[in-house]
């Protein structure tokens, strides 16, 4: 088991080393790069661009900036943003509880529509509600979410009023700006991107355990079950439900590094303030720093919660190890 | 049966918590952003004037920060503009005015001393005075190894002394004609060390002498401004706060705008003209200014094999290098029906280089006349061929026109351009690119500096002075080749020795109308010889709500906020 663990992590800490020089080239050949910033601008000289180049360490060939950044990288310092001068860990913590907030409620909310519907599609394989259920979950799928996103702003919060005759739902933002925090005001900005990202990732849930739970029902042990008289609901909770759900629970261990990562496109539609939406900032800002630092943080924990599932499955199944 | 029941009602209490939120919300009455900071403030007694309030300002960009010697992107000059004041700015006319100095700086006989007179008693928001110490820090900090500005001027400066707390004397070594864009900003000299520019703690709790100063700042979503209690002018600003609040995209901003949440949306474009029509009803106009650049053709004098050569006589553009087809291409160009058809009429006909502002020289717009393009074609050899595009000695009338891809209103523009060329019987082939790579450096192998284009579709004009603009675009020394690294933007590899002279004495003189006389002198000349084909004027935009007043942009636009103190909501 301890040789398996080694062997398993350090070829985790090589693919992260792979993905990090990846990374770091595909950034360096961004054509302009940060000083597209500067040089677009008229007012600035040579000399000006020259030393701004310098500065921000653009000067050395990229294999060299690779390796500095590595160095550093390793000792804790993850660089500063080129945009804000603050530390790049600064800024992503800053933005951490907001992306935390939304994906923890989501995955909640996914988990609470997706179960139930998921099991009742299985079990009513073939019925309205079946198609219903399956139809729906193509379409999450299948949505683009930038679309849907603008499409639910332009339903909730411009088209449709309230009683008051404002928009029924604020449309981007965590708060009312100048109002002091109120947990309804707080519930009310997450509705439109926790419904939407809910409605996206539960089609993925349910088409999932549904085939899951369709196969589980019509295993033996489960018409073993009935045969001994056993109630349907005993049948469908106890014997199929806690079968069908082991990969789910992959599935669910393999979707958490989200949690840090945020969503980019319902982020950036609904002005979350979260990661997501300082990635894709920094991203159309070539700040390399600062990009480097979210995508390997998403990349660890990727890779980890791979890791995580390995041994997990290790401990509970023996022949893993020897392969 | 049972379990179905179990199941649907667990499906339905998320759907029902959803509902229940939105149904309490509209219920409570809610607490509208204005209403609730206004409740800070005096008794609503107090409610003659328009005075108070809260102005919430979309943008689709957040600043990294707010010390102008580090800031890049245009969205911090933007919102720096609150706080931040220069010596001298420009008004919504495009004339300097002064600031923090009593009146425009003087110019000793010799055009190598300049003088500021200070305005006195003036505080910065932390309660320090402001002096001609802090004009001299400005400069430091702008010379320094570790200031993201640009140095020129500075750079020049041989000295700068404080004979008084109020007065400032630069002495250059040369002259350095556009001396009044000098000192548009000033940093506290409280600061901090030039050394440790990036850690200051103004980058992030900004002092100003402005009407405003930031008070809170949520990463991502929003910043504050309230009243500078410093602020030289008595009862001002009338505003209470501003919020700059920080928007996915300008589409979305739109949609606020419409709804009330947001009271103006920063930086739109003439592409969000049909948008802005459509919002009319629902209280939303929109100012806006010329900015002194022009949408433009840039036409390629040297061959576009990558040669980049310094003379473009020796290896010359087999289309374009010919005067008479230069001539041509602007005869067929219908620039009225461009403004007409897709820019609502808001805008004017681009006319000259340097269209407004001290140094403005509007020129006449440029004839339309199909039959004069046709016959100074036929005049150049160039004859119609079988699928009416014009051929001669083997080569087919054929150019490239590129810009930016995704930007809508230039894709417009060219199929309109080229229909209009298509009558001369030139054939414009449209091949857009990113614009990081239309833009892209000479090390980046861009398609500009290389001259491997032959027309390229793009906005550029002068800041506020034209020295650099004119210089860098027409001056024969400014076209990039190889042995000067790219340096330059004379894309067009154009070469004239009038215009060399003119702007080589242009640079040496510091009488605003002795300037401006040979300005206008190059201008008519580019008008002439056609490097490039003005479209149509540049604006900048910004759209507000009816009930916010006072918005008044300059042609710099950056520093949209330059007269804040006097902005007021209607409630």
């Amino acid at each position: 088991m301890l040789t398996y663990f080694i062997r398993r992590l350090f070829q985790s800490i090589f693919t992260l080393l792979v993905i990090s020089m990846i990374l770091f080239g595909l950034i360096s050949s961004v054509p302009g790069g940060f000083m597209s910033v500067y040089t677009e601008r008229s007012d600035y000289s040579p000399e000006d661009l020259a030393r701004i180049r310098a500065k921000l360490g653009l000067d050395d060939p990229v294999p060299v900036r690779y390796l500095k950044w590595l160095g550093n990288m390793i000792q804790g310092d993850w660089g500063n943003s080129i945009s804000t001068k603050r530390p790049a860990l600064q800024e992503i913590a800053d933005r951490l509880p907001n992306t935390m907030l939304l994906m923890s409620i989501m995955l909640a909310a996914t988990l609470l529509v997706s179960i139930p519907l998921g099991i009742l599609s299985a079990v009513k394989q073939y019925t309205w509600f079946d198609h219903i259920s399956t139809t729906l979950a193509f379409a999450g799928q299948s949505l683009p979410v930038f679309w849907f996103g603008l499409l639910l702003i332009i339903i909730f919060a411009v088209t449709l009023k309230g009683g008051d005759g404002k928009p029924l739902l604020p449309g981007s933002g965590m708060y009312t700006l100048g109002a002091d925090f109120s947990l309804a005001d707080r519930i009310k900005h997450l509705i439109l991107p926790v419904s939407m990202l809910t409605f996206v990732s539960a089609a993925g849930y349910i088409r999932y355990l549904r085939s899951s739970m369709l196969d589980v029902i019509n295993e033996d042990y489960v018409r073993t079950a009935r045969a001994k008289g056993a109630g349907e609901r005993r049948v469908i909770y106890k014997h199929a439900l806690r079968n069908a759900i082991i990969p789910l629970v992959t599935l669910i261990a393999l979707d958490l590094p989200a949690l840090f990562g945020g969503a980019l496109f319902t982020e950036t539609i609904f002005a979350w303030p979260g990661i997501g939406r300082l990635y894709f900032n920094a991203a159309l800002k070539t700040d390399y720093p600062l990009v480097m630092a979210i995508l390997m943080i998403e990349s660890a924990l990727i890779i980890g919660s791979n890791l995580l599932v390995d041994f997990i499955y290790a401990a509970l199944d023996p022949r893993i190890r020897l392969s | 049966m049972k379990q179905i029941k179990t199941l649907l009602a667990l499906t339905l209490v998320s759907v029902f918590v959803l509902s229940a939120c939105g149904g309490g919300a509209a219920t409570e009455g809610a607490p509208e952003s204005t209403q609730a900071v206004e409740t800070e403030g005096a008794a609503p007694a107090t409610q003659e004037a328009a005075t108070g309030g809260t102005v919430i300002i979309g943008t689709p960009q957040e600043p990294g920060m707010m010390n102008t010697l580090l800031t890049s992107s245009s969205i911090e000059d933007a919102v720096t503009s609150l706080f931040v004041e220069g010596l001298v700015s420009v008004n919504e006319k495009g004339e300097y005015v002064p600031v923090l100095a009593k009146e425009l700086p003087t110019v000793s006989e010799d055009g190598l001393v300049v003088t500021w007179l200070l305005k006195e008693g003036i505080k910065w928001s932390d309660g320090s005075d402001f002096t001609c110490d802090d004009v001299r820090f400005t400069m430091e900090g702008a010379l320094s190894d570790l200031s993201q500005v640009s140095a020129s001027g500075y750079r020049d400066i041989e000295s700068l002394e404080c004979p008084d707390p109020y007065t400032v004397v630069a002495t250059f070594g040369e002259v350095y004609a556009p001396y009044l864009r000098l000192f548009a900003y000033t940093v506290p000299d409280t600061a901090g060390a030039l050394e440790d520019m990036e850690t200051w703690d103004i980058n992030r709790n900004p002092v100003g002498t402005g009407p405003f100063i930031l008070s809170e700042w949520e990463p991502g979503d929003h910043l504050t401004f309230t009243k500078n209690p410093y602020y030289r002018e008595e009862g001002k600003p009338n505003l209470d706060s501003v919020i700059i609040k920080i928007l996915p995209s300008r589409e979305v901003g739109m949609q606020l705008l419409g709804t009330g949440e947001i009271h103006a949306l920063w930086d739109l474009t003439e592409a969000n003209f049909p948008e802005l029509e459509a919002l009319k009803d629902q209280g939303v106009s929109f100012v806006s200014t010329v900015t002194g650049e022009n949408e433009l053709l840039s036409l390629n004098f040297g061959n576009n094999d990558g040669s980049a050569p310094a003379d473009p006589a020796s290896n010359p553009h087999p289309i374009l290098y010919d005067l008479k087809v230069r001539q041509a291409i602007q005869y067929a160009i219908d620039k009225q029906t461009i403004v007409d058809s897709l820019l609502y009429g808001n805008v004017n006909p681009g006319n000259s280089a340097v269209p407004v502002g001290t140094f403005g020289c509007p020129q006449p717009v440029s004839e339309f006349s199909v039959e004069k393009a046709n016959a100074l074609l036929d005049e150049a050899g160039w004859t119609v061929g079988a699928d009416g595009i014009r051929e001669k000695d083997g080569v087919r009338m054929s150019l490239k026109i590129a810009t930016t891809t995704g930007n809508q209103l230039r894709e417009q523009t060219e199929q309109v351009l080229a229909e209009m060329l298509k009558a001369a019987g030139i054939e414009l082939v449209i091949e857009n690119v990113p614009s990081d790579v239309l833009f892209a450096s000479w090390e980046s192998d861009g398609m500009r500096d290389h001259g491997t284009y032959d027309i390229v579709m793009y906005t550029t004009g002068p800041s506020t002075d034209p020295d650099s603009h004119l210089y860098s675009s027409f001056h024969s020394s400014e076209i990039p080749t190889a042995d000067n690294e790219g340096t330059g933007a004379n894309f067009s590899r154009y070469i004239n020795a009038d215009v060399d002279a003119w702007l080589d004495e242009a640079a040496t003189i510091t009488d605003t109308a002795q300037r401006k006389d040979l300005y206008c002198k190059v201008v008519e000349q580019i008008n002439k010889d056609l490097p490039r084909i003005y479209l149509y004027e540049r604006l900048s935009i910004m759209a507000h709500r009816n009930e916010f007043q006072g918005l008044k942009i300059s042609p710099t636009f950056v520093d949209f906020a330059w007269d804040s103190a006097n902005w007021t909501l209607d409630q």
